[in-house]
Formats: structure tokens, C-alpha cells, sequence
């Protein structure tokens, strides 16, 4: 019985828990920051640790001891609260994703459904905290977050219904476990694949879509105003998200991990990281587009796109 | 999507940075760098007086005895003071990695060296 | 709801200190209001304490990036003050390496225009590859940027035999790498998504506002001090003035692109039929009295040089006409009507300097007369207009 408990302790806590999340999202930050220096033909981070695997860290603990400064004109509480907030909304969905065996620590029929609530509110999250700092640039930046979730919310939770619908089931562990016994959802549903991918680099703001932080146009946006500790918990939370995109292709699409529990996680991290290097890639390979750009082409290309796989599964019956 | 041949080329190749402080290029033949005096030779003329863009060379003295004041800060590596000096007492180093941390460091006496006077 | 938008005098896609007042209805641009004035530098005073020989420095340091035009446009017209002959291999000197600048600022500024759009990639790769032309600069004058090659009655340094055969290793492999470029941005979705039909000036437009450089050969005017009115070698040396029909940004970038490989062929025909000789003369410091002017084609359109002598060696009133002042009211007018995150790749567009534009004279409408205010007037004229607005 109290073993029992231990385990569990170390579960949450140890592996596959905090500890380990906290740690791959800041080896994920440094794998992107270095496949994407590869790709442009530079060094990447080099200094700190070997080959600056401990860079995201030092930035991490650099922007928390620097100073906190917030607007008079801001609205406190919200600007206070976001980044905290935003920061544990970015860590609760990871424990909702199997990587050691088919079980998630947290698992129930429908967290599939909670997850996609819960990104749609980190984008409300990012609304809000544009919005709160009261900065010119921070407000554009937030319109414009608030206009990207209507673009790319739709498709996104049609691409992830889709396996759903193919293992009959809303739980992220069984849907993982139906691909065990089954096909890669990659096969079946590649058109739902490329439409997460796409729509997830929309919701992680990343290159083609950083729309809401345009660097050169309004200043990285949203998250002007923020510094010291907010901005730290920030970007974090955006390690954390990053985290979760990868991991929500993983296993929706690429079947997780499987085999026994010391290969499991081997397996896992291996499609893990494969997916981080298609999310580089695409990073490295565009130019930003504009808002109208993304919300046409989302309307146009994507959710039709999602729509039709979605109605081949139904039909095909695969 | 364009690029994606040479960005995977690239993935291949070591990158092209240099690593500055540590990594070391070797200047050019015939780089503008800092510039240095051999004072003897100096004859005092002033033309490397008139001629320099950024005043930074001042003549202390007279003639034959005449000392130069160099200053590095006011210095803009042009050269000009070299091509222009007749008895060949200015010559161009390689030195161009020029830093200070205070005004007085950039300034630079030459002075002649003592000689007993023989008259 | 209109708001208004500062951008600058501090912006990250600004490069340099300006600002514009834009009004933005629906992140549409309704109006623009530039603002000039935050790096005066004083360069034309400070010309006045200075005799000839220092000023070629002096006037390579307007601009960082095209120096040696503005070298070159000095030189020029202190020669035809002087009336002076330089010989014909400095010319040929003169223009190579203009040329080769000319490729070195138009790497600068794809990569800069990438930057602006958000394409880091681009931006990486065009930058690496001017480390090539910026090296061969190096190899010729001794220095990276400001490369002190001009001077009155010629140039400083000559180019050897084994140089030459270096340089044409670099120049294959920057024609090799333009062809790459114009095959990513003719092919790149997202680069023409940002380009295409952003910023248009239509050459009526253009020719109004006295649009100069790549800037009004991209609304397909053909306008090139080079051809219009040879100077240095180029009467001597075939080359094609690059039109696009455009009007666009997209227009300016395949200008700018042609024009690298145009440079490439102009440099290597110099380097060909370069002649034999000296490449200096002597000049004396004494200038005669007289007035005179000069025109280049720098990297970014034309620039003009007005001296006025007075017989000493010092000159009396040098005036710079940099190519972005000619470009401001034109790049005004592209600004109307454009989407919000489109300005910074417009700006970038006409490739703005706007160190080199600074330069103020207070002129009154109604008289039509400069005047020159000293710190006292300031003082008072700004006294009185606090007075005047606020009743003290
Ligand atoms: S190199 Fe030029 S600036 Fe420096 S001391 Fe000589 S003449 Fe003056
Ligand atoms: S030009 Fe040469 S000789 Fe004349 S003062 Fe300068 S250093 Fe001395």
C-alpha cells in the first residue's frame, strides 16, 4: 500500500512527472534553437554546458533574477496572473500523454476533449495579457492572437477528432492503444496529419504564423511589456507548449510509445524528436504571413481539409 | 519552402561563423590597421599633421627634435599618413583589435631616445 | 477606431533613427507623417574646418554601406574643380569597385527585406554569402566597409595580376548564388505572398516624386546616372539598365537581384580590358575658386555632390544630396493604403539610409528665405510657443 503510494509520488514527481517534463522542455527548446542554427548554417547555443545544452536554462534563471517591472497603465491583476496561470494551463495537458507504456498517469474517457479546451484557453490566456498591458504594440498583438484562434482553432480540433473517431474512443491512452494494435493513424489520416501540423504551428506562434509577436513589425507583440520573472514563466510556458504539440502528434498520429515499460520511453522519445525536427523545419523555411493570409488560407485550405478527412473516415469506414 | 535543398545541404556542412574571441582570422596583406612611428627618422615636416582625417596625430616639439602624440580613439585607419610621410618614419601594423578601457591608454608618446649632443 | 502608431525613432525593423506617425484604421494605414532630425550629424559644417584631402574621408563616412560612392562622388567634383585628368586604369579601378559595392549593398539588402518578413533563413544565407564580396573588398583596399579607394586624382590602391584571379573564383560563385536567389524568390510562396502588389508606385508616381535608384527602375523608368550620364569607365562598358514593370516590392527585389548579376558582368569586363598606367595623379590643396557638381549612381540611386570653393583649402559650402531624401516622398506614398505588416517590408523596399539623409535648413514658407538659428533662438522661439499654447 505504501509502496503503492511512493511510486506514485515518484510518478508525478520524478518520471514521467514535473521533473523529467521540466527537463525535456528545456532540452526541446535547445534541440529546435540547434537544428535551426544547423539549418541557417550557424553554431546555435554553444557556451553553456556541452554544446549549450544548459543555455535555456541559464536564460531561464538570467530573466528570473532580472527586474519585474509592471506598467502603471496595466491592468494588475490579470497581467500578474497570466503568466502563472498560462504557465500551469501549458503543464496539466502533458500528464493527459502516455510515454511510458499506453497509460497516461492522468487518464479518463474524454481528456482528449479537455485538452483542446484547454489550448483554446491559453489562447484566450494570451488575449488577455496582451490586452491587460495596455501597450499600443501589446494590443495589436493580442487582436491579432485573439484573430488567429478563430483561424486555426476549427481545423485543428477537427484533425484531432479524426483518430478519435477512427479508435472510437475520446481517451488519448486508448487511441494510443487502438494504434498498437492497429495501423499509425500517419497512414490512414496523412491529410489530418498535415492539417495538425500546420494548425499547431499557428497555435504555437511559430515562424510562418508569429503573427501575434511579429518581431519586426509591433515589437514581439503580446509579450512586450512583460519582463523578469513573468517573461521567464512565459517562455517556459511556451517550451511547455511546444512540448505538448510534439507530443500530441505522437500520439495521436504516430502511435506512442509501446513495448515493454524500459523501451517505451525510448521509442516515445525517439518520435518524439522526430516530430521537434519537422517543427524546425518548418520554422527555418518561411516567411511570416500576414494575418489575412493565414485567416483565408485556414478557411479556405484547412478546414475543408479536416472536414474531408474527417467524412473519408466516416465513409471508408478506416 | 523554396530553400529546403540548401537547408538540408547545410545540415551536413560545419557552419560558416567564426567563433571571434576564441577563432582567429589572419588580417589581409596589406590590411589598414594601426599605425606606428619610428621616430628617428622623423624629420618634423607636419605633412602627416595636415593630412590626417581625424587629427589624430600631434607634433610636439620642432625639427629634427620633434616628438609625436598618437592617439588610436581619433584614429580612422586611413592610411594616408603612411603614403604621405617622406622619410618612411611611419609604418602600417597589423594591429586591429584596438581596445581600451580608458582615454589616456589610447594616446601613444614617441619619444626619441636620449642622445648626448655632440657640438 | 483609428489609432495612431509610432514607429521609431527606436524600432528593431528600423536599422536607423526615424520616425513615422502612422494613423492605422483596421490595421490599414490612413496616413503617414515621417520624422527626420534624430542623427544630425553636421557633416556639411564640419567639412567647412577641413582642407580637401581630409574631406575624402570625411565623405566616405555618410554612409556606411555606400562609402565609396559618396568617396567617389567627392572626388569627382573636386577633380572638375580642379580640372584634373586622372588616368585611365583609376577609372577602371573606380568603377569595379563601385560595382562590387554595389553587390555588397544588394546582398545587405535581401537579407534585410527577409528579415523584415519574418524569413530568418533567407536572411542568414544572403548575409553569408556578402561575406564573399566584402572579403574581396577586403583583399583590395585593406579594410571591410569604408575602403578609402578614391581620392582627388585617383585611386589609392591598384589591383595585381594575382588578385584578379581570385576575384574571379568569387565572382562565379556569387553569380552562382544570385541565380539561387532569384529562383527562391520567384518560386517561394511565402516570400511573393508578402511582396506581390505590396507598396505599389505607379510610374506616373514615381516620375513625380523624383523617385531615383532601383526604386523608380522598379516602376520601370529607366533612370540610371550610369547610362544617363557616364562617368568613371562606364562610357566604355556595355551594361543593361534593369527595368521591372511591377511597382511592387517583389519589382524592387528582382531589380536589385538582376542588378547583382549585371554588376558581376560589369566587373568582369573591366577586369578584362583593364588598361595599363599609372593610377594617381597629383593634386595640389589649393582648390580654385569655382562652383561644381557631381553625379554618381550609388547602391541606392543617385547621389548628387555640390561643391563651392573660394580659392583656399578649405571649401566654402559643400551640399550631399543622399538617394534616401529623393526617396522619402515616394516611399510616403507607398505607405498609403498598406496593411500594417506590411510596413516594415516597404520601408526596407526603397532600402532607406537615413543617416545619410539628415540634413536640416529651416526655410519659411513666406518668404522663401533659409534662416540659420543659433541656441538663442531656439530658446526663444520655443519660450514663446509654450507661452502661446499653455497662457503662461
Ligand atoms: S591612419 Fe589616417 S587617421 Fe590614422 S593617424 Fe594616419 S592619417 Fe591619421
Ligand atoms: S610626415 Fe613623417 S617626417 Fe613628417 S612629421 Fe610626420 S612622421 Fe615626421
Amino acid at each position: 500500500m505504501v509502496s503503492e503510494e511512493i511510486w506514485a509520488l515518484i510518478q508525478i514527481f520524478l518520471f514521467p512527472g514535473f521533473f523529467f517534463l521540466f527537463f525535456l522542455a528545456f532540452f526541446t527548446e535547445w534541440v529546435d534553437r540547434k537544428i535551426v542554427a544547423k539549418f541557417q548554417n550557424r553554431y546555435g547555443p554553444l557556451h553553456v554546458g556541452p554544446k549549450g545544452v544548459l543555455q535555456p536554462i541559464a536564460d531561464f534563471i538570467k530573466l528570473l533574477s532580472k527586474e519585474d517591472i509592471t506598467p502603471r497603465m496595466a491592468d494588475k491583476v490579470p497581467f500578474n496572473l497570466m503568466p502563472v496561470l498560462l504557465l500551469s494551463l501549458a503543464i496539466t495537458p502533458l500528464f493527459c500523454i502516455p510515454i511510458v507504456g499506453s497509460n497516461a498517469l492522468v487518464s479518463f474517457e474524454g481528456d482528449l476533449i479537455v485538452i483542446m479546451f484547454i489550448m483554446s484557453l491559453i489562447a484566450v490566456l494570451v488575449f488577455i495579457g496582451g490586452w491587460a498591458s495596455t501597450n499600443r504594440f501589446s494590443t495589436i498583438g493580442s487582436i491579432r492572437a485573439g484573430l488567429q484562434l478563430f483561424a486555426y482553432e476549427i481545423p485543428m480540433n477537427l484533425a484531432m477528432i479524426g483518430p478519435a473517431i477512427a479508435a472510437g474512443s475520446l481517451s488519448i491512452s486508448k487511441i494510443v492503444d487502438w494504434q498498437i494494435h492497429g495501423f499509425w493513424n500517419l497512414f490512414i489520416q496523412p491529410v489530418g496529419f498535415a492539417v495538425l501540423t500546420i494548425s499547431l504551428m499557428a497555435h504555437l506562434q511559430r515562424v510562418p504564423f508569429d503573427i501575434p509577436e511579429a518581431e519586426s513589425e509591433i515589437v514581439s507583440g503580446w509579450i512586450v511589456e512583460f519582463s523578469g520573472k513573468k517573461l521567464a514563466l512565459i517562455r517556459l510556458a511556451k517550451d511547455f507548449e511546444f512540448v505538448l504539440a510534439s507530443a500530441l502528434i505522437v500520439s495521436l498520429f504516430l502511435g506512442g510509445p509501446y513495448g515493454p515499460w524500459y523501451i517505451s520511453p525510448i521509442i516515445y522519445l525517439a518520435k518524439f524528436f522526430i516530430c521537434v525536427f519537422i517543427l524546425s523545419n518548418l520554422r527555418a523555411a518561411f516567411a511570416r504571413y500576414r494575418i489575412d493570409h493565414l485567416l483565408a488560407g485556414a478557411w479556405k485550405y484547412l478546414t475543408p481539409l479536416a472536414l474531408l478527412q474527417i467524412f473519408l473516415i466516416k465513409v471508408l469506414g478506416v | 519552402m523554396a530553400m529546403e535543398d540548401d537547408m538540408f545541404r547545410n545540415l551536413k556542412e560545419k557552419p560558416v561563423t567564426i567563433q571571434f574571441p576564441y577563432e582567429h582570422v589572419e588580417p589581409v596583406e596589406g590590411v589598414r590597421a594601426k599605425v606606428s612611428w619610428d621616430i628617428d627618422k622623423c624629420i618634423g615636416c607636419r605633412l602627416c599633421v595636415t593630412i590626417c582625417p581625424g587629427n589624430a596625430i600631434q607634433l610636439v616639439g620642432r625639427g629634427r627634435q620633434a616628438e609625436i602624440k598618437y592617439n588610436v580613439g581619433r584614429c580612422i585607419l586611413c592610411g594616408e599618413c603612411v603614403d604621405v610621410c617622406p622619410t618612411k618614419a611611419i609604418y602600417a601594423t597589423k594591429e586591429f583589435e584596438i581596445v581600451f578601457n580608458n582615454r589616456r591608454g589610447m594616446i601613444t608618446h614617441f619619444r626619441r631616445k636620449k642622445r648626448k649632443r655632440t657640438s | 477606431m483609428t489609432f495612431e502608431i509610432p514607429f521609431g525613432p527606436q524600432h528593431p525593423a528600423l536599422e536607423e533613427p526615424i520616425n513615422f506617425m502612422f494613423e492605422i484604421e483596421e490595421e490599414r494605414v490612413v496616413n503617414v507623417k515621417p520624422r527626420l532630425g534624430y542623427v544630425h550629424r553636421g557633416i556639411e559644417k564640419i567639412a567647412e574646418n577641413r582642407n580637401y584631402q581630409q574631406l575624402v574621408y570625411l565623405s566616405e563616412r555618410i554612409c556606411g554601406i555606400c562609402s565609396f560612392a559618396h568617396a567617389l562622388c567627392y572626388s569627382q567634383v573636386v577633380e572638375e574643380l580642379l580640372d584634373l585628368k586622372i588616368p585611365e586604369r583609376a577609372k577602371f579601378i573606380r568603377t569595379i569597385v563601385a560595382e562590387m559595392e554595389r553587390i555588397q549593398n544588394h546582398y545587405l539588402w535581401l537579407g534585410l527585406t527577409a528579415k523584415e518578413m519574418g524569413f530568418e533563413t533567407l536572411f542568414m544565407y544572403a548575409w553569408r554569402d556578402r561575406e564573399t564580396i566584402i572579403e574581396m573588398l577586403d583583399m583590395i583596399s585593406g579594410k571591410r566597409v569604408n575602403y578609402g579607394m578614391s581620392t582627388i586624382g585617383g585611386v589609392r590602391r591598384d589591383i595585381p595580376e594575382p588578385m584578379i584571379k581570385r576575384m574571379e573564383e568569387s565572382l562565379n560563385h556569387l553569380e552562382a548564388r544570385a541565380e539561387y536567389y532569384t529562383k527562391v524568390c520567384t518560386k517561394d510562396p511565402s516570400i511573393l505572398k508578402r511582396t506581390v502588389g505590396i507598396g505599389i508606385l505607379r510610374p506616373r508616381e514615381a516620375r513625380a516624386l523624383c523617385a531615383v535608384g532601383p526604386t523608380a527602375r522598379a516602376s520601370g523608368i529607366p533612370r540610371d546616372v550610369r547610362a544617363d550620364e557616364p562617368y568613371a569607365a562606364y562610357g566604355e562598358i556595355p551594361f543593361k539598365v534593369v527595368t521591372y514593370r511591377g511597382c511592387d516590392v517583389a519589382s524592387r527585389m528582382y531589380v536589385r537581384i538582376d542588378e547583382i548579376k549585371e554588376s558581376i558582368k560589369i566587373i568582369r569586363y573591366a577586369l578584362k580590358n583593364m588598361p595599363e598606367g599609372p593610377i594617381r595623379v597629383k593634386a595640389p590643396m589649393r582648390v580654385p575658386e569655382g562652383e561644381a557638381i557631381s553625379r554618381v549612381e550609388a547602391p541606392r540611386g543617385e547621389n548628387l555632390h555640390f561643391l563651392k570653393s573660394n580659392g583656399t583649402d578649405k571649401p566654402e559650402r559643400w551640399k550631399i544630396r543622399a538617394p534616401t531624401l529623393a526617396n522619402l516622398l515616394s516611399l510616403c506614398r507607398m505607405l498609403m493604403g498598406v496593411n500594417l505588416a506590411d510596413i516594415p517590408v516597404v520601408i526596407a523596399g526603397i532600402d532607406p539610409c537615413i543617416a545619410c539623409a539628415e540634413r536640416i535648413a529651416l526655410i519659411d514658407a513666406k518668404t522663401k528665405k533659409l534662416k540659420v538659428w543659433e541656441g538663442k533662438d531656439l530658446w526663444r522661439y520655443a519660450n514663446e510657443w509654450y507661452r502661446k499654447r499653455y497662457g503662461l
